[in-house]
């Protein structure tokens, strides 16, 4: 029908887009790819084009391949992703390759007559990762804490270089020999300390400092 | 009626409360008056139709995830039996880790608890759990999309 439509009736990309989105919804709906698979004599390749245009696929073919669309997902767009807040993605993982083909037809008939290796081998086709995988720990927060106190480390040594280095100035007139020796007579002179402190250690009898 | 009376006369005297002895439902919030056994019986129907497709499953999964609940044990066996008609294993095992992926935030005991009310239903379909799979801990270390 989508290649009728494309030869004999002149539409615009949008127009055929949104008819054939329709098209695509009711197709595109149990997971057991038949529409897909048995359309084509040849079980899907990844290496060969799509096998069926439809609206989505037209918008993403290169960029998702073969894989089945199988639902909404996140905003409507045909890509995959792993979030705990939607379970579901919108389309498969893996494109379905010939052995996974024949799981799918197992998979029909009485889930008790799967083995466990097959099972998981149908998750891993239908997702990339479990809950638990990427719902691990990352521990990303010993690389955040280091940095961060690398970082303070780092900064607090350039400040302190760069006030050695750079931002050095003469020191003030008091801070010479004869002045500071001038302040010392005159604390001595006004008794600074008298008791335990300065003052103390002068002898003002002799006029020098206590022995 | 006495009783009446006298809870009447009590909270005259006290501002306590009038005790909820009818089954009336008072909802704080103007939107949503369902009641918890209308909410179940409109998933349960949702996901009990014979007819239902991979996409509409999927749907309800991501929507009922959304929402601040753990389904009840009768919609979560509606939903694998839905599963089970679109002959899609992979979806089940994955409906399963997003509820104990929820309840294990809450406590350790839900999870145990839901896996013994829908133990029926895995039985007679044959899901198996994470846990029969090996996917309670991660199995693969890939790379996390954030790092790429």
């Amino acid at each position: 029908m989508s290649g009728f439509l494309l030869r004999q009736v002149k539409l615009s990309q949008p127009q055929l887009a949104s008819l054939l989105q329709h098209q695509c919804r009711a197709e595109a709906s149990t997971s057991s790819s038949a529409t897909v698979v048995q359309n084509n004599p040849v079980v899907l390749d990844n290496r060969k084009p799509a096998p069926q245009i439809d609206a989505d696929r037209m918008r993403m073919h290169p960029r998702i391949g073969n894989r089945e669309i199988v639902g909404y997902g996140l905003k409507g767009k045909p890509e995959y992703f792993d979030l705990v807040m939607f379970p579901c993605p919108s389309i498969r993982w893996e494109a379905d390759s010939p052995a996974i083909a024949e799981l799918r037809k197992k998979e029909k008939g009485d889930w008790k007559q799967l083995s466990t290796a097959e099972k998981k081998q149908l998750y891993r086709s239908s997702f990339r990762q479990t809950f638990e995988e990427f719902t691990a720990p990352t521990g990303i927060w010993k690389w955040a804490i280091g940095w961060t106190l690398l970082s303070i480390a780092g900064a607090t040594l350039a400040y302190d270089g760069w006030r050695r280095i750079c931002y050095r100035f003469e020191g003030p007139d008091s801070m010479k020999d004869a002045k500071l020796k001038k302040q010392l007579e005159y604390h001595i002179a006004a008794r600074q300390g008298p008791m335990t402190g300065l003052a103390s250690k002068w002898d003002y009898e002799t006029g020098t400092w206590k022995k | 009626m006495a009783h009446l009376f006298r809870t009447v006369f009590i909270q005259s005297l006290s501002k306590t409360t009038r005790p909820m002895w009818s089954t009336v439902q008072r909802n704080m919030s103007s939107h949503n008056k369902e009641t918890d056994e209308e909410f179940d019986e409109r998933w349960k129907a949702y996901f009990d139709r014979p007819k239902i497709d991979g996409w509409d499953i999927r749907q309800g999964i991501n929507h009922m995830n959304r929402l601040d609940l753990i389904p009840e044990p009768e919609i979560i066996s509606a939903c694998l039996q839905a599963c089970r008609r679109v002959n899609d294993h992979s979806l089940a095992v994955r409906y399963l880790e997003t509820i104990r992926y929820k309840s294990n935030a809450i406590s350790k005991q839900v999870w145990p608890w839901i896996l013994q009310e829908i133990r029926p239903t895995l039985d007679k379909i044959g899901v198996s759990t994470p846990e029969d799979l090996g996917y309670d801990k991660p199995e693969l270390a890939l790379k996390s999309v954030d790092d790429m």
